[in-house]
């Protein structure tokens, strides 16, 4: 069977797009509805409707493009997400929550349904820091991306996506304790910023948000999108860029069924495409489309921020399941001459409380879980260097990352920094998140136990929600695959529109970073609409 | 070469690769080099212990292996805790197997039969993991725990399939006060999508460049 499909004209008034908003839901064509070869016509084909391809999606649509987004992963509606961590991990995150670095001593949790990881992520909302900005600008040439010429684009984000200091109520307990523990050290300790309205307080940010309120692009850019006039497929796996002389022209995509066996083959002609599957599918598919790669960084310079959850126990109830899930960040250390991490004081649930250390087998990890409500915890984030790699080996990705070894030094750092802020807040034992048992039983304690730990693999429980760096923009054509306004230096009309992005790792959440970026590069396509759009589909 | 060291030495190479990835040619390599001589040693009654027709994914030795593992890592016998004869543990961990990708799943089941069978050999038992008693299995998981990273990997990721496969069962979390899921319970409702942003002042009409 064979589809000719035509993107519908894209409605370029805000009043006309209002009347197409949908209050609740999307409007998603889901894969499982195709079969056999289907072709689709579209000015701007967007690989991913995570936090990248939906501001651009959005921000091209209402200019009057039509822009079509195809998205890998599955359409889970709000009211389906469980509140229930595990299912979660299986049914809204890559590789069912499994998804690993080679070695399996890194969880590299992403969102793998439409909207991405902004689906599950924290809500933690920062702009990238100054001094993030200027070291891109004096190493990598990015003089268009200072703090100043960025700024109408992250107040342009935040507003859009209601981001807003945490209220007193929105520090839960676990967040309070962090605070107290900071401000007796005399540490530099403030509210988290989050892209929320009107917090429930469930503690469930990573299971996605049930009555949305956060503000994911599930919920915002996304259904603006759609009433703009964009088209959204779910469950559609892209697995090349086609590119003609030079010039990117469309992708080619497929839908499997749940036996693995291809039920339809999409072929998309498009005037541009974007490139927004994040920073560990972005670099797969350009290496699968042999495209983009003359500087041979595709997929190299792979950052992560590897985390550690620092649990604690205190003496007095906790429950650390309750109320926002991140409240405070402690930025103390954050500037790289002082250490380059931060802390964020954060919320978890049963299932996460097993996985985050070792307490000892059998008894000893039977009384730790009887003590569950007694847990607080801190996540650690470090200014990781650019030493991963993204690979398609033997039809598989890969993630190669190893800790460097002065990463491994900010590690302890910042582990330790956040068992001095546990001892401080009154904590009676901190919990080494590594998978031998160690625990600290006082701040006297904290440089002897710590050097048990050695950087090797399997030794941190390490976890990263912020892969990045792997198509790294840059002046240079040399060593960087995309330029400043955002496309490829080989191939004209092909642009990339995430974390991949990253020259270096931004210590921070980076969502804000990717918001700001996207709504950037989709300015300069705009600004060269004449050159990319011939006519307009429709 | 004691045969501890016969292990950690089949292993070797095992832990410059990637997690897990070793093919179940290379778990025999590891299972003959440390215990080949001793092969006799290495059948238990439980053998002929039948396979629940329940599960779909686990093989008959990697049940007995979780069984005996759930008994070890979670003693609750005099605990306020859920009983394990309560909470679907090997069930729930099947369901978990069912969602491996399949070269993940050839590379687990190597690893398991590696953990199972190493008990032979390392520590001196002589006999299986599934037959240790629990002191030696205990002592078995720390040693594994502190051993090289393949070891570490191995004693780790069979700790979280038991730990999530209990706690992630509604019945456990009474004890210990979690609220799990609340949004239905508390009746909060649904905010809906975001009002589209006013842009009327940037829109440009079309075919308008910027």
């Amino acid at each position: 069977m064979t589809q000719h499909n035509k993107i519908s004209v894209s409605v370029n008034s805000t009043e006309k797009a209002s009347s197409h908003f949908r209050a609740k839901g999307l409007n998603v064509v889901e894969g499982r509805t195709l079969n056999g070869d289907v072709r689709l016509r579209a000015n701007v084909v967007i690989v991913g409707s995570g936090a990248g391809g939906s501001v651009v999606a959005y921000e091209l649509a209402r200019q009057g493009l039509s822009v079509l987004v195809l998205e890998a992963g599955p359409y889970v509606p709000s009211e389906k997400f469980s509140e229930d961590f595990t299912q979660s991990l299986e049914h809204l995150y890559a590789d069912a929550g499994a998804q690993t670095n080679k070695e399996g001593d890194l969880l590299v949790l992403q969102g793998a349904c439409v909207g991405g990881s902004t689906v599950v992520n924290a809500c933690a909302a920062f702009r990238t820091p100054d001094f993030i900005l200027r070291d891109w600008q004096e190493k990598f040439g990015l003089v268009g991306l200072s703090p100043e010429s960025m700024l109408p684009y992250f107040e342009r984000v935040e507003k859009h996506l209601s981001v807003e200091e945490n209220g007193e109520h929105e520090i839960a307990k676990h967040s309070q304790l962090a605070r107290q523990g900071a401000n007796k050290l005399g540490w530099s300790v403030k509210p988290l910023k989050r892209n929320i309205r009107d917090c429930a307080l469930t503690g469930h940010c990573l299971s996605g948000c049930k009555t949305d309120r956060k503000q994911s692009m599930l919920v915002t850019y996304l259904p603006w999108a759609l009433a703009s006039g964009a088209s959204l497929y779910s469950d559609v796996m892209v697995t090349r860029v086609k590119a003609t002389d030079g010039r990117a022209n469309g992708v080619i995509a497929e839908v499997r069924n749940a036996d693995g066996a291809v039920q339809a083959n999409i072929e998309v002609s498009a005037d541009l495409v974007v490139v927004a599957a994040g920073a560990i599918q972005s670099p797969l598919l350009l290496q699968k489309s042999e495209l983009a790669n003359s500087s041979d960084q595709v997929g190299r310079n792979f950052a992560c921020h590897p985390s550690l959850f620092v649990a604690a126990r205190y003496p007095m109830p906790v429950h650390p399941w309750r109320g926002a899930l991140v409240g405070v960040y402690i930025d103390e250390f954050m500037l790289p001459e002082k250490g380059g991490f931060i802390l964020e004081a954060g919320g978890l649930g049963a299932v996460e409380l097993c996985l985050v250390t070792e307490p000892g087998t059998g008894a000893p990890f039977v009384d730790y879980m009887r003590d569950a409500k007694h847990y607080s915890g801190i996540v650690t984030l470090i200014h990781d260097h650019n030493v991963g790699r993204i690979s398609w080996q033997d039809g598989e990705k890969r993630i190669d990352y190893a800790l460097a070894d002065e990463d491994f030094e900010s590690m302890l750092a910042a582990l330790a920094a956040a068992a001095r802020v546990h001892f401080a807040a009154g904590a009676e034992k901190v919990f080494v998140p590594s998978t031998q048992s160690l625990q600290i039983n006082s701040e006297a304690e904290i440089d002897q136990v710590l050097a048990e730990l050695r950087n090797a693999p399997q030794v941190l429980r390490m976890v990263s929600y912020h892969p990045q760096g792997t198509c790294r923009m840059g002046a240079d054509p040399a060593n960087s695959v995309v330029s400043e306004g955002g496309e490829c230096h080989d191939v004209a009309g092909l642009y990339v529109a995430d974390a991949s992005l990253f020259p270096t790792s931004i210590i921070v959440n980076p969502q804000v970073t990717v918001y700001a970026m996207a709504s950037r590069i989709a300015d300069q396509i705009l600004a060269r609409r004449d050159e990319y759009f011939s006519e307009m589909t429709g | 070469m004691a045969p501890e060291e016969q292990v950690a030495a089949a292993m070797a190479p095992l832990s410059r690769r990637r997690f897990l990835r070793w093919s179940l040619l290379a778990s025999s390599a590891a299972i003959g080099v440390g215990v080949g001589a001793a092969s006799w040693l290495s059948r238990s009654e439980q053998d002929q212990l039948p396979l629940p027709d329940a599960l779909q994914h686990l093989t008959q030795s990697e049940f007995l292996l979780f069984r005996r593992a759930t008994e070890v890592l979670l003693p609750l016998s005099g605990t306020r805790l859920a009983s394990i004869d309560t909470v679907p543990v090997l069930h729930n961990i099947d369901a978990m197997m069912g969602l491996l990708s399949q070269s993940v799943r050839k590379e687990l089941a190597a690893g398991l039969a590696v953990f199972d069978y190493a008990a032979l050999v390392s520590g001196w038992h002589g006999k299986r993991f599934i037959d240790l008693d629990s002191n030696e299995a205990v002592a078995y998981f720390d040693r594994w725990s502190q051993g090289n990273s393949v070891q570490r990997a191995l004693a780790t990721v069979i700790k979280k399939f038991v730990y999530v496969a209990y706690w992630r069962d509604p019945a456990t979390w009474p004890a210990i006060e979690f609220d799990g899921p609340v949004s239905d319970r508390w009746g909060l409702p649904s905010l809906g999508n975001t009002p589209m942003p006013n842009e009327t002042a940037n829109v440009k009409k079309e075919g308008e460049t910027q």
